[in-house]
């Protein structure tokens, strides 16, 4: 060892150890808490560039570390399903393009389609379509101001079958019933309902 | 008039039927009905000749054709109605009879309703105007029998299969 390195060695290694020293006498007397409350978090991250810090992390191996199942696990899937409009989610669903370009459609040809329900299908649909094509001209006839109902009181919230009634329940007469609901029918010139209402 | 889709008749149902459905439905029964009344009088015919081996043939002019008819008749549809609210040919044309209010009918009222309907046959058929002048297209005899016909058939479901068979259509290839 030369003379030079005899002499800077236990300097240095007490210079070490009075720095050690001295950061720990700081850290004990200052109040980092306090500190950090004074600093604007807001305008530090600011100036960082996340995108850039974000595209430097591999996202693969940090969800590999994550176990998924435990944190799954932890999940009250019930609340968050309440929380969600499930009904505006269906109703934002376009059946017609889900029916026609998916293998739904092919399953529901291939379950309930034929030749005699096809028949019936457009049989029905085609006498709703006289009805209504008679009823208006009818209508313009008759010169009616007041449009007529276009369903019975029971009918319309959008049931597509009538409710069915207990055998004990009595007969009610149509005159017993009140004429002017709180929520008045809708009338024959009004626009028909959209699919989600009924 | 536009040819309709299932699609459109969504809509409409729950709403009072009009003429055209109730009419054709009503020409269904009649021939379903006396279809059945007419195998079952040659039946009875061919059973008598077989037991008794004498020719029975029925004069649909005898009073007690007639009223034999007549009964099966109300039989037919008081008994429909009363139990589901439908005859055959309502099911086909998916209408269905409930009662004034919308509710579904009882036995009482469909009985009621096949004993009053002779009535709307009066005077030419007058009663049957109804359906299409009355505000709720009613018939005498539904005014009567305190009920309404409405459309009742799952035209939601007839409408995935039109876009179904649709589907599976320009699936398939030219000539294939």
């Amino acid at each position: 060892m030369s003379p030079h390195r005899r002499i800077t060695d236990p300097v240095e290694a007490m210079a070490q150890r009075v720095a050690e020293r001295v950061v720990d006498l700081v850290l004990n007397a200052v109040d980092l808490n306090a500190i950090i409350k004074r600093v604007d978090l807001n305008a530090v991250l600011a100036q960082v560039d996340l995108n850039a810090l974000l595209a430097q992390v591999d996202v693969t191996a940090l969800i590999d570390q994550v176990d998924l199942n435990a944190v799954l696990a932890h999940v009250d899937m019930a609340a968050l399903l309440d929380q969600i409009d499930i009904n505006g989610l269906l109703a934002r669903v376009d059946v017609d393009t889900l029916v026609k370009q998916t293998d739904l459609g092919a399953v529901i040809a291939r379950s309930s389609g034929g030749a005699a329900t096809e028949v019936l299908d457009a049989g029905r649909s085609t006498a709703v379509g006289l009805d209504q094509f008679i009823d208006r001209w009818v209508q313009r006839g008759l010169r009616r101001k007041v449009p007529a109902p276009v369903a019975p009181h029971a009918l319309l919230d959008g049931q597509d079958t009538p409710p069915a009634a207990p055998a004990d329940t009595p007969a009610a007469d149509p005159s017993e019933t009140p004429t002017e609901e709180a929520t008045p029918p809708p009338e024959a010139s009004e626009e028909p309902a959209t699919e989600a209402t009924t | 008039m536009s040819p309709r889709t299932p699609a459109q008749s969504i809509a409409a149902q729950g709403h009072y039927a009009g003429s055209v459905s109730r009419f054709l439905a009503y020409a269904i029964d009649l021939a379903v009905s006396t279809g059945v009344f007419t195998l079952a009088l040659a039946g009875i015919s061919y059973v008598v000749q077989v037991v008794t081996g004498n020719q029975v043939s029925w004069n649909r002019q005898n009073i007690v054709v007639i009223i034999i008819y007549v009964a099966w008749e109300f039989f037919y549809f008081g008994y429909s109605w009363a139990m589901s609210g439908r005859t055959f040919g309502m099911a086909v044309l998916g209408v269905r009879v409930v009662r004034a209010d919308g509710s579904a009918i009882d036995p009482r009222h469909g009985v009621l309703r096949a004993l009053v309907f002779p009535l709307s046959f009066l005077l030419f058929g007058l009663g049957f105007l109804g359906i299409l002048v009355q505000r709720e297209r009613r018939a005498l005899h539904d005014l009567i029998a305190s009920t309404a016909v409405v459309y009742a058939w799952d035209a939601r479901a007839a409408r995935l299969r039109f876009l179904a068979r649709e589907a599976e259509t320009a699936r398939i290839p030219p000539g294939g």
